[in-house]
């Protein structure tokens, strides 16, 4: 392999109703680089390996340090994020594609909304009175925020969806992602005061049930949240509200 | 540049964006429901059936066509015995698989893409049971339905077995089905007490791995010792007439 | 009764969400416009905290000492009044954002921990491990999609503002905005409406700010009459990571919790920095600042790094950059409180913070400046306020860490009742007089224009001269003459920036033309910087002369105001006195106690 250039593959696809093809494109290499600064430098000379003027490359982008999780796409076939994708550990040519089970938007932007109508449907919030000054917050040991840290720090990126084989249109599974967060709100002091109607939630088709344990969603995880534990946990307490249901209501 | 004016601000042809995968429909259908019991029903009676039929009954032929018989015997003079494999064997194992086969349709499997031990185990898991009920379904139909009836003669019961597995290919297919089934039934245990929530550290989920591949030896271990001893002997008389019929065998008993 | 004040708020960081609840709260309905989904926004980057006195220590801090602090920090350059009523509601913003379970970190006791910040003596930043930012901006989110679940809010994700819809008598009616996806222009009307677009980063091409944070918003606003205040306070953060898309920033949390800065005493020394012995390294902040140390502000850190670096010639291996060292400090610890950020550097850099000291250097990070606005967060423009990193209230002429968030989120809550209280007292709606539809059709020419200009210029070229050029003459240190000249070269840039070809025409989620908009809005902006760098003869926080390297209160104790001349198409300054009725004037030194 080269080292002086960077060589990259990317899938492309004008619009939704299009066909998809693929454009290769040669960058010289400098070090440090990471996919997102390719795919600026393609928008600054967009032009293919072979000479043919093409057009820049849309793709989703904010803050290119990995806590936003807007730039998710297929790194040489796997879901990650671009913006820690660094050229130096990737094997070359590099090959780009847009999620593959996320609806095209163009080229390597996909529209991953439905991981926001899962958060809504699982009322993933503390229900606090109002905003006026109510005192402090309930006490919480470290113990506790040390637990529940590792789940807020959830990006949305929807790579535990992408790489889930559960997820797609057969299911409608509602993803890791959705089911960790049910587990950080049901173990918040307030927060737990919805914890029956997020679990009814997950009762629901596509719900916690669609999960097969395939493990992909901790392993893809940027942030490495502890998803197939919360997977579990919640799978408990799933359980147990169902039996409540059942025996009890 | 004002004549290109009027082509650009019309409306533009809108494309439309898929609609993808449905967000979550909180509280409604029962796929909860079916997918619980398919998973229990994994457990309790379908596995707790295979780890008779392999531990208990099966392993008596280990110890010859008598003591093989004799657990034939016990077997079929449960009261009921018709109802009882109908509603706690058959229909179990025929909603398991056929809900199972439902299952593996609606998954997506990309261990080409991702493979990692989990989700080689969740591959595995849908070839196995595939394989498994398979075999469950050609074994009971041999077993059960075909041929001799071993409720009837019980002391056929080993020999019938004998004719099958001194056939190579069918052998292999034992060989394989008992495989498949043990696998698909010591993870099938993993996953239930990793889906029930009963263990969800990760550290504990792994210990727990281990238990249930050592579960995974021994099922397939002493499958296998008792197919041996199956092999091991001469062919045993099936025909009725040389096999003591059930009655006179409860008789002497 | 009259309906419901139906507000449009702009952007959707700390400062958007903030204002979008307290309008749901109080009845109103909202229009909530973002370029991306709001729990994207840049606010997540905010690393280290939130300040707020709530003298959990036993230190005797108080809002008044937080008070001074950002008053000291900022060289007088705030108007002090909105400044000290941010100090005092910090403290409900935190048991507040407590509430909506943001997981800070907390005490044996079970309360929420502190830790020490630039710019003061206090332990008085909250923190969620090395994301607050994040966690802030989720408790945020959260409650706001509480609200669009209950119809209150109304999301449009993906949409970039263009313009404000303004009446013939100069009020805004609502805005104009293009649907980044079908590329459809279309205007929204609106009662009054809340800018909350952040920062200006990419004026600087790489910076630590976000792909989103261009002014392009602030700029259109301020090129349809609103004031731009005090555009020249630009802060660069000492400590960020070079890369080749962005400067990642490593948060002043590092030094807060020890991290000591230092180069090798010997020019040029390249051995391993583990292996160099503590009598050959310089601690010069330490030995420099006694009192403050590695902490003192961000201006003053920044300076010291490049005199280190430009004037010793100390930098590592003779290139700009010098070492931030954690390896002293119990992994434990570090993991605990700092293992977002840690992992930023060994994600992108490859490195070990924890083993091996971090290179860093000063980077783009902070606009003080932002629209004019008066102590409800409005406009000089009738229906237009704004709130967050966009306006210029709250950090004079330099911000000290952590007191963006809680200026983010107050701003915001004193702009969504400002306006729905404006919204009720506005005296029937006008129909605008087919405002909406002239701006519509100024905007989608604008596009038509782009999309068919037969020129030679690239945009994201042109951006990268930009980029360069702002970084640098108007960042850390500044001098007239290059100024001027900056100046100049941006009136070449926006000259050349007629000749734009967009590489992409297409009529379908195309990013050339949304991008080559805002390259023009930043050009316009640049020139605000630059001339109001060139106009300020002293140096003050982080505008620094070194022709003029005292602070001259005589003549500068002045907030500028930039506005837009249409038939000039240049900036026109006007300077009003600084608010300075609380605490009276005193040089601004980190070497002694204040």
């Amino acid at each position: 392999m080269a080292n002086k250039s960077v060589i990259l593959r990317i899938k492309r696809q004008p619009n939704p109703a299009a066909k998809a093809h693929w454009e290769e494109f040669e960058l010289a290499y400098k070090p440090n680089m990471n996919v997102t600064s390719c795919l600026m430098e393609i928008a600054a000379n967009p032009v293919t390996r072979e000479g043919k003027a093409t057009t820049p490359i849309t793709y989703d982008s904010n803050c290119l340090e990995e806590v936003c999780g807007s730039c998710a796409m297929l790194i040489n076939g796997r879901a990650r994020m671009a913006c820690s994708a660094l050229i130096d550990h990737l094997e070359q040519p590099i090959r780009l594609e847009p999620f593959s089970k996320f609806p095209i938007v163009r080229d390597l932007a996909t529209d991953r909304s439905v991981i926001f109508e899962n958060l809504k449907a699982v009322k993933a919030w503390v229900p606090v009175d109002g905003t006026y000054d109510l005192g402090p917050g309930p006490r919480m040991t470290q113990e506790e925020q040390e637990g529940a840290y590792p789940l807020s720090r959830c990006i949305s990126c929807t790579c535990c969806m992408e790489a889930c084989p559960q997820f797609n249109e057969e299911t409608g599974f509602v993803g890791a992602a959705t089911i960790s967060q049910v587990r950080l709100f049901n173990t918040h002091p307030t927060g737990k005061a919805l914890k029956r109607e997020r679990l009814a939630a997950l009762m629901g088709d596509g719900g916690i049930q669609e999960c097969g344990y395939a493990q992909n969603c901790v392993e893809v995880c940027p942030k490495d949240i502890p998803l197939t534990k919360a997977i579990a946990e919640v799978g408990g307490e799933v359980m147990k509200q169902a039996f409540v249901d059942l025996f009890r209501r | 540049m004002a004549s290109a004016a009027s082509s650009t601000t019309a409306p533009a042809i809108s494309h439309k964006i898929k609609e993808g995968v449905a967000p979550l429909r909180a509280g409604q259908g029962i796929s909860f429901f079916l997918r619980r019991l398919h998973s229990l029903t994994g457990i309790i009676p379908v596995g707790a059936f295979l780890f008779e039929h392999i531990l208990i009954s099966n392993s008596t032929a280990i110890s010859g066509p008598a003591a093989y018989a004799r657990q034939v015997t016990f077997l079929g003079s449960l009261p009921l015995v018709f109802f009882l494999e109908l509603f706690f064997i058959w229909l179990p194992i025929a909603f398991h698989g056929l809900y199972g086969l439902y299952i593996w349709y609606r998954g997506d499997g990309n261990v080409a893409e991702y493979p990692w031990t989990g989700n080689w185990m969740y591959t595995l898991q849908r070839w196995t049971g595939g394989i498994a009920f398979a075999y469950i379904v050609w074994h009971v139909w041999t077993m059960r339905f075909a041929g001799i009836d071993l409720h009837a003669y019980p002391s056929a019961s080993f020999g019938k077995v004998q004719e099958e597995v001194f056939q190579p290919a069918l052998f292999i297919f034992y060989v394989v089905g008992l495989i498949a089934a043990s696998w698909h039934f010591s993870y099938g245990i993993w996953l239930f007490f990793a889906k029930w929530g009963i263990i969800t550290a990760q550290r504990a989920q792994k210990r727990f791995l281990v238990f249930c591949l050592l579960f995974f030896f021994l099922l397939t271990g002493v499958g296998l010792a008792s197919l041996a001893a199956f092999r091991s002997r001469p062919q045993q008389p099936i025909e009725p007439g040389m096999a003591a019929k059930v009655t006179q065998s409860a008789e002497s008993r | 009764m009259a309906a419901a004040p139906k507000i449009i708020v702009v952007g959707g960081g700390l400062a958007g969400l903030s204002a979008v609840i307290k309008i749901a709260e109080m009845g109103g309905n909202v229009d909530l416009f973002s370029i991306v989904p709001v729990k994207r926004s840049h606010s997540v980057c905010a690393q280290g905290g939130i300040n707020a006195a709530k003298n959990l220590k036993g230190e005797g801090d108080s809002t008044w000492q937080h008070f001074d602090d950002t008053v000291y920090g900022g060289d007088f350059l705030a108007n002090q009044p909105p400044v000290k009523a941010m100090c005092e509601a910090a403290p409900g913003i935190i048991d507040l954002l407590d509430r909506m379970g943001v997981p800070f970190n907390r005490t044996a006791e079970g309360l929420l921990d502190f830790r020490r910040f630039g710019g003061t003596l206090y332990n008085r930043t909250a923190f969620a491990g090395a994301t607050t930012g994040q966690q802030l901006l989720y408790a945020l989110d959260e409650q706001v999609r509480r609200y669009e679940a209950e119809g209150k809010v109304k999301k449009y994700e993906h949409w970039e503002f263009l313009s404000a819809v303004l009446d013939g008598n100069g009020v805004c009616r609502g805005i104009c905005a293009i649907d980044l996806r079908s590329m459809e222009v279309r205007t929204f009307p609106a009662d009054a409406i809340i800018i909350c677009t952040g920062g200006i980063g990419a004026i600087f091409g790489k910076s630590t700010n976000s792909v989103v944070c261009t002014g392009s918003a602030q700029s259109a606003l301020y090129q349809q009459g609103c004031y731009y205040a005090n555009g020249e306070f630009i802060q660069v953060h000492p400590t960020s990571i070079p890369g080749e898309d962005k400067l990642r920033l490593m948060s002043e949390s590092a030094r807060g919790e020890g991290g000591r800065v230092w180069v090798p005493k010997k020019p040029g020394d390249n051995r391993d920095p583990k292996s160099i012995p503590e009598s050959e390294r310089w601690y010069f902040l330490e030995e420099w600042y006694p009192k403050y140390g590695n902490l003192v502000p961000r201006d003053v850190a920044t300076r010291a790094i490049f005199k280190v670096v430009y004037e010793y010639h100390l930098g590592i291996d003779g290139k700009p950059m010098v070492y931030l060292d954690l390896t002293h400090i119990d992994r434990k610890i570090l993991d605990r409180k700092l293992e977002g950020i840690l992992e930023i550097y060994e994600k992108f850099v490859g490195d070990d913070p924890r083993v091996t000291p971090m290179k860093i250097f000063p980077g783009m990070h902070y606009t003080m400046g932002g629209l004019w606005i008066d102590y409800k967060q409005a406009t000089n423009i009738p229906g237009i306020y704004s709130a967050g990193e966009c306006e210029y209230q709250y950090h004079g002429a330099n911000r000290l860490g952590a007191n963006s968030l809680v200026s983010c989120i107050y701003g915001g809550a004193i702009a969504g009742p400002a306006s729905v209280k404006y919204a009720q007292g506005l005296q029937g709606s006008s129909d605008g007089n087919g405002c909406f539809e002239a701006e519509k059709k100024k905007q989608e020419e604008s596009n038509v224009r782009l999309m068919n200009n037969q020129g030679t210029e690239n945009p994201f070229k042109l951006w990268h001269e930009l980029g360069e050029l702002m970084t640098k003459d108007c960042t850390v240190i500044r001098y007239n003459k290059n100024l001027e000249q900056t100046d100049a070269k941006l009136v070449e840039l926006l000259e050349r920036f007629r000749k734009v070809n967009l590489s992409d025409r297409t009529q379908w989620a195309n990013t050339s033309v949304v991008f080559a908009r805002q390259l023009y809005n930043m050009l316009q902006l640049s020139r605000v910087i630059a001339q109001g760098a060139r106009m300020r003869d002293e140096s003050r926080g982080a505008h620094y002369k070194p022709d003029f390297p005292e602070r001259d209160d005589k003549n500068w104790l002045k907030t500028t105001k930039a506005y837009f001349a249409p038939d000039a198409d240049e900036p026109k300054f006007e300077f009003e006195p600084v608010d300075v009725s609380l605490i009276p004037l005193r040089p601004r030194k980190y070497d002694v106690a204040k």
